[in-house]
C-alpha cells in the first residue's frame, strides 16, 4: 500500500489549491467540534468527579442567583449535629455577573482554616499564612489569574471589593482554579451590614460511609423550621441546575459540533469525488497497467483520508492550544465550567477526523473503482 | 503450441437499433516472438481485438489464452494481476501520470510485482537504457517532447518483463520523424528482447517494421502473404 504513497502525496499536491482550501475548512470545523466537545467534558467533570459526588450544597429553597441565597451562618452547628456530616463550610458567594458569561468573576468567602482542610489546593506562589491572617486577602486559581493578569503580591479590583492577591493556587479539579477565595468575614463586611452572620450556602462533607442523599433529606428536615428553608443537593446535581439555562445552550451546541462534523464530510467528499472525475482515465489507466479495483478504491480512500486527518490534526491542535493558554471559563450565577486540553479531546478530534476522511471517501472511490476501463480510456 | 490462442472470438455493440459487430469469430495464432502489425480502415474493430487480448473488455463469445491462462474467463481483479505480470499496454497517447516523473511513471507496473526496491531499480533503470531516457530518470511527463513522452509509455511497458506487448497506434499522434523513431525502438525490442509485439496501425509504412501483417475487415482477420506484403512495400515507397 504505502509503495503508491508518493502518488497519493503528489496528486494532493498538484491540486494544492483545492487542497488547502479542504484542508483548512476541515481544519475550522474540526476546531468548533472540538471546543463544543471541550465544553461537554467541561460540563462532565463539574457533575462527577468525587468531590461533585460526595459534597453537599445547602442552599436556600427556590433561589438560584448566590445574591438572593441568605442562610444564616449558624446553620452551620444545626448541621454538624447531623448523623454522616464530618464538617461544614459556611460560603459566601459574590460574583461581579450573574447571567452566562465568557467571563466570570466569582468570590468565595469561607474560613481559611476550613477551606484548607475541604480543598484540595496547591499554591503555586505565595502562602497560607499571609491569606489565613490578612482580612482582605484573597488566593486565586491559576486560571483566573492567567486571565486577569494576577499575580501574588498586587491588589485585584471589581466592583467594589479589592483584595490583596496572599497567592495563586492550582487544583485537579478545574473549575475551581475559575475561583478566588477570601475571607467569609471580609466578603460579608464587604456585603453591608445586614449580610453579618449570612452566607449564601453551606457546604458539607460527609464520612466515608454516609448516603448522601440521604444527609441531604435529613438536613433539608431539620432545618425546615428554621427562619430558611433550604433545598440540599449533591454539589454536582447543585451545579447543574445552577447551569441548567446554560445547559440547554450547551444542548444545542451539541448539534452544531455534529454539524460541524456533518460540512467536513460533505466538503471532503465533494473534494474527493472531484479529483476522481477530473482522473476517470487516469484510473482507468492505472487498471490497464494492473491496479486492482479494490486498490483504486483504497487509494481514493486514502486521499480523502488524509485531506480529513490534516484538516482534523490542524483544528484539534488550534483548539488544543487556545484551550491551554486561553484559560477561557464559561460560568453563570457563580458556577463556571472549565475548559482544559485534555488527551482525551485530543484522541478525539483525531479519531473523529480519520473516521469522517473514510466516511467521505466512499461514494467516490466506489466509482472510482468502477470505472469501465475501456470507456474511461477512450475519453478525450 | 501458440502464445496467444484466439478463437472463435466475436464482439458486438449495438448503438441504438444498429448492431456493430466488429469481431465475428475470429481465430488467430500468435507465437512468442512474433511481431504482428494489425490494420485496417478507422472503426474496424481494431483496438476491440486489442482490448479483448488485454483483458481490458469481454468478448460476447470466444476465448483469449495467452501462455494456457484463458484470460477471457478471469474476474477483473484476476485481470488486474495478470495484467501486472503479463501483458504491456502502449497507449496511442502515452497516458502517462501527470504528477509522477518518468523513473515513477516506469516504475509504477511493478511496484504491484513482488520485487524488492533494488531489483525494481535496476529494472527501471534497464527499461529506461533500453528506451534511451536514462537521463531522463527526474523529468515530469510535461518537461517531456511527445517522442519522449512515448518512449517513457514504452519502457513502463516492458518494464515488468511481460509475455506479449500491445500497442494501440503508438505512432498515430507523433510526427513523422518521431515516429520513424518510435517504430525502429519497437523492432529493436522485438529483435533484441524477443518481446512478442502486437502493434495496431493505420500506417501501411510502419507496418512494414513486423513480422506477420495482418488485416482486419468486416470482422474478419486475413494474414498478408510474402507477394501481397512486397507489393504493399513498393506502394507505400
Ligand atoms: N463502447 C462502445 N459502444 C458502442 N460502439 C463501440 C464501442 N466501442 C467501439 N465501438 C464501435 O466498434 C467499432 C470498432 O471500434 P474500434 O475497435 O475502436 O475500431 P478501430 O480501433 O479499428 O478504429 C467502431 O465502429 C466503434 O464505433
Ligand atoms: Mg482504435
Amino acid at each position: 500500500m504505502f509503495r503508491f504513497a508518493p502518488y497519493v502525496f503528489k496528486g494532493l499536491w498538484r491540486h494544492r489549491a483545492r487542497t488547502m482550501l479542504t484542508v483548512s475548512g476541515a481544519a475550522v470545523a474540526i476546531f468548533v467540534f472540538c471546543f463544543v466537545v471541550s465544553i461537554q467534558e467541561g460540563l462532565d467533570r463539574l457533575t462527577s468527579n468525587e468531590d461533585a459526588q460526595r459534597t453537599l450544597i445547602v442552599f436556600q429553597e427556590n433561589r438560584f442567583c448566590p445574591t438572593s441565597s441568605r442562610l444564616p451562618e449558624d446553620y452551620a452547628r444545626q448541621i454538624e449535629d447531623i448523623p454522616g456530616v464530618k464538617d461544614v463550610m459556611p460560603v459566601q458567594v459574590w460574583t461581579n455577573n450573574c447571567r452566562a458569561s465568557l467571563d466570570i468573576i466569582v468570590f468565595n468567602g469561607s474560613p481559611p482554616e476550613k477551606l484548607r482542610n475541604a480543598r484540595d489546593l496547591t499554591l503555586v506562589s505565595g502562602d497560607w499564612g499571609e491569606f489565613e491572617s490578612q482580612r482582605d486577602s484573597a488566593i486565586v486559581g491559576r486560571k483566573v489569574a492567567a486571565r486577569r493578569g494576577i499575580s501574588q503580591g498586587e491588589s485585584f479590583s471589581i466592583g467594589d471589593i479589592t483584595v490583596q492577591v496572599a497567592g495563586v493556587f492550582s487544583s485537579p479539579i478545574p473549575s475551581e482554579e475559575n475561583l478566588i477565595h477570601t475571607n467569609l468575614e471580609f466578603l460579608q463586611y464587604r456585603r453591608g451590614a445586614d449580610a453579618a452572620g449570612v452566607v449564601t450556602q453551606h457546604e458539607v462533607h460527609l464520612t466515608a460511609d454516609a448516603d448522601p442523599d440521604v444527609v441531604a433529606t435529613a438536613i433539608d428536615e431539620k432545618l425546615k423550621s428554621g427562619p430558611v428553608a433550604t433545598t440540599t443537593r449533591r454539589k454536582g446535581a447543585f451545579q447543574a441546575s445552577t447551569l441548567s439555562d446554560l445547559l440547554d445552550l450547551i444542548e444545542f451546541a451539541h448539534w452544531l459540533g455534529y454539524a460541524c462534523v456533518g460540512l467536513v464530510l460533505s466538503l471532503v467528499a465533494t473534494t474527493t469525488l472531484m479529483s476522481v472525475q477530473d482522473r476517470i482515465k487516469e484510473h482507468a489507466v492505472l487498471q490497464t497497467l494492473g491496479v486492482r479495483p479494490a486498490r483504486i478504491f483504497r487509494l481514493v480512500i486514502a486521499e480523502s483520508g488524509l485531506l480529513c486527518l490534516f484538516g482534523g490534526l490542524m483544528g484539534t491542535s488550534l483548539a488544543l492550544a487556545i484551550l491551554g493558554w486561553g484559560s477561557l471559563a464559561v460560568g453563570a450565577e457563580g458556577v463556571t465550567i472549565a475548559f482544559r486540553p485534555s488527551l482525551q479531546l485530543a484522541l478525539m478530534g483525531t479519531i473523529v477526523s480519520a473516521s469522517v476522511g473514510l466516511l467521505a471517501g466512499l461514494v467516490p472511490a466506489t466509482q472510482a473503482a468502477r470505472t469501465q476501463i475501456v470507456n474511461a480510456l477512450s475519453q478525450p | 503450441m501458440a502464445l496467444v490462442e484466439i478463437r472463435n472470438l466475436s464482439k458486438q455493440f449495438s448503438k441504438g437499433d444498429e448492431v456493430i459487430r466488429p469481431l465475428r469469430e475470429v481465430d488467430l495464432d500468435i507465437h512468442e516472438g512474433d511481431f504482428v502489425s494489425l490494420m485496417g480502415p478507422s472503426g474496424t474493430g481494431k483496438s476491440t481485438l486489442l482490448n479483448l487480448i488485454s483483458g481490458i473488455d469481454k468478448p460476447d463469445q470466444g476465448t483469449v489464452t495467452v501462455d494456457d491462462v484463458e484470460v477471457t474467463s478471469l474476474s477483473r481483479s484476476q485481470l488486474a494481476d495478470w495484467r501486472a505480470a503479463n501483458l504491456g499496454y502502449i497507449f496511442q497517447t502515452h497516458n502517462l501520470i501527470p504528477v509522477l516523473t518518468t523513473y515513477e511513471n516506469v516504475e509504477l507496473p511493478i511496484l504491484l510485482l513482488p520485487l524488492a526496491k533494488r531489483e525494481r531499480q535496476q529494472r527501471v533503470e534497464l527499461a529506461l537504457e533500453a528506451v534511451g531516457l536514462s537521463d531522463r530518470a527526474d523529468h515530469y511527463p510535461r518537461q517531456l517532447s511527445g517522442g519522449q513522452e512515448q518512449r517513457v509509455g514504452i519502457a513502463r511497458a516492458i518494464v515488468a518483463h511481460p509475455k506479449v506487448v500491445v500497442a494501440d497506434e503508438p505512432t498515430g499522434s507523433l510526427d513523422n520523424k518521431t515516429s520513424e523513431q518510435v517504430q525502429v525502438l519497437l523492432q529493436r525490442l522485438n529483435q533484441e528482447l524477443n518481446i512478442t509485439m502486437i502493434m495496431v496501425t493505420h500506417d501501411s509504412e510502419a507496418a512494414q517494421i513486423a513480422t506477420r501483417q495482418l488485416q482486419l475487415d468486416e470482422g474478419k482477420i486475413r494474414e498478408l502473404s510474402s507477394d501481397e506484403r512486397a507489393t504493399a512495400q513498393q506502394v507505400s515507397t
